[in-house]
């Protein structure tokens, strides 16, 4: 038997384990292969996901 | 003066700000306290009644006394990523890192004492309700018993966690999930379980709070087989956000919570009734933004940029008192 809450528990969805940008530590920013600021582009945020409220965070509970 | 912003590389939401201080020629600093002893130092001798140092990250080096503001978005364990990584050398890297900034006078987005204050849901109802909010009827228990007593008294009730923590090994997310007044309560006694009133919603409410600046965003309850979920993020309808009111009554509430909390940034969450009621559910002191934006196009990042580019300490209170910093 497990803590009542578990009972609803479901798998934690992770984000993809590869996202098409890399943080720069020069300009203190994520870019894009193609060099852009990825915090620019809110298609591929939506698309990604990357910055929404998500359940299941290994670090942080506040969502 | 600087703007010390304290996340993970990976913190895209942080770059939306990032990318606000640095059209506005702000100094900026990004590091993640996780990077202790790699590749971010500290530095502090205590002269003259405070410490006066140095961080550095990345190549750049910042005077603790030339920040104007810390942001805590998304910081790591401090030192998690050192070459010998060690409960005992985490809590030596946050008591020096955490312990010199508290002293520097800028002010904080949140300040970590009323972060970890502001974390407890308990707390939060209770200060949600003195302010005048409405908080559905909620249980806090390990007793089987009050729990199947509650489900009597509100059998169309809900079950969330206490901290709003997930399980790890395996990683699990524990949503906002109906609960039959039915359902076997004996597992209560095995850890401390939420249980609330459901609120009827036809609309999810966002309310971001930036210093004094109320952002609300509203997502409608969509008809349909999903209709019954109750966690929005686990919504899959697709429903977008969209830029909302606050009821005036509502917005004088939140700007008394967030003053209370001592707060600088707060982002609530409330459940809309088919009277138009905002039922208080919760405040994440560190909550996201960045879907909100992209859906709404409200200028959260630049408002909170704005807020962290504010006048340095000269003008300020001192540091240590988390109420007075976060105007």
């Amino acid at each position: 038997m497990q803590p009542f809450a578990l009972n609803y528990a479901r798998p934690a969805v992770e984000l993809e384990a590869t996202t098409p940008y890399v943080y720069d530590s020069g300009l203190q920013l994520n870019v894009l292969l193609d060099g852009r600021v990825a915090a620019c582009d809110h298609a591929l945020l939506r698309e990604l996901g990357t910055t929404t409220s998500t359940a299941g965070s290994k670090t942080h509970f506040d969502d | 003066m600087t703007v010390l912003i304290l996340t993970s590389d990976e913190d895209v939401t942080a770059d939306m700000v990032v990318v606000h201080l640095n059209a506005a020629g702000v100094p900026v600093v990004r590091l993640d306290p996780a990077d202790l002893t790699a590749s971010v130092s500290l530095s502090g001798e205590f002269v003259h009644g405070s410490f006066r140092g140095h961080l550095s990250s990345g190549g750049r080096l910042v005077s603790i006394g030339g920040l104007r503001s810390v942001w805590v978005r998304r910081p790591g364990d401090p030192a998690a990523r050192a070459a010998t990584p060690s409960a005992w050398l985490t809590e030596e890297s946050a008591q020096a890192l955490y312990g010199m900034l508290r002293g520097c006078g800028a002010r904080w987005m949140n300040h970590p004492d009323a972060a970890r204050r502001a974390r407890h849901k308990p707390w939060q109802l209770r200060l949600a309700q003195q302010c005048g909010l409405p908080v559905p009827a909620t249980l806090i228990t390990t007793f089987p018993r009050a729990a199947r007593e509650f489900a009597e008294r509100y059998p169309d009730l809900v079950v969330k966690p206490v901290s709003g923590a997930h399980p790890q090994d395996p990683p699990r997310a524990v949503p906002t999930s109906r609960v039959s007044p039915e359902a076997d309560f004996s597992a209560v006694a095995l850890g401390p379980t939420l249980l609330q009133r459901r609120v009827a919603k036809r609309a999810d409410i966002r309310l971001t709070v930036v210093g004094d600046r109320l952002l609300a965003a509203r997502r409608t309850v969509a008809a349909g087989p999903d209709a019954d979920e109750v966690d929005v993020r686990f919504d899959p309808s697709g429903e977008p956000w969209r830029p909302a009111e606050v009821p005036p009554r509502v917005a004088e509430t939140v700007r008394a919570y967030i003053r209370e909390a001592g707060l600088a940034y707060g982002a609530f969450d409330f459940a809309e009734d088919g009277d138009g009621t905002w039922w208080f559910l919760e405040c994440n002191q560190s909550g996201q933004f960045g879907f909100v934006e992209v859906d709404t196009g409200q200028p959260i990042a630049r408002t909170i940029a704005e807020w962290l580019a504010r006048p340095g300490p000269g003008d300020q209170a001192p540091a240590d008192d988390a109420r007075s910093t976060a105007r």
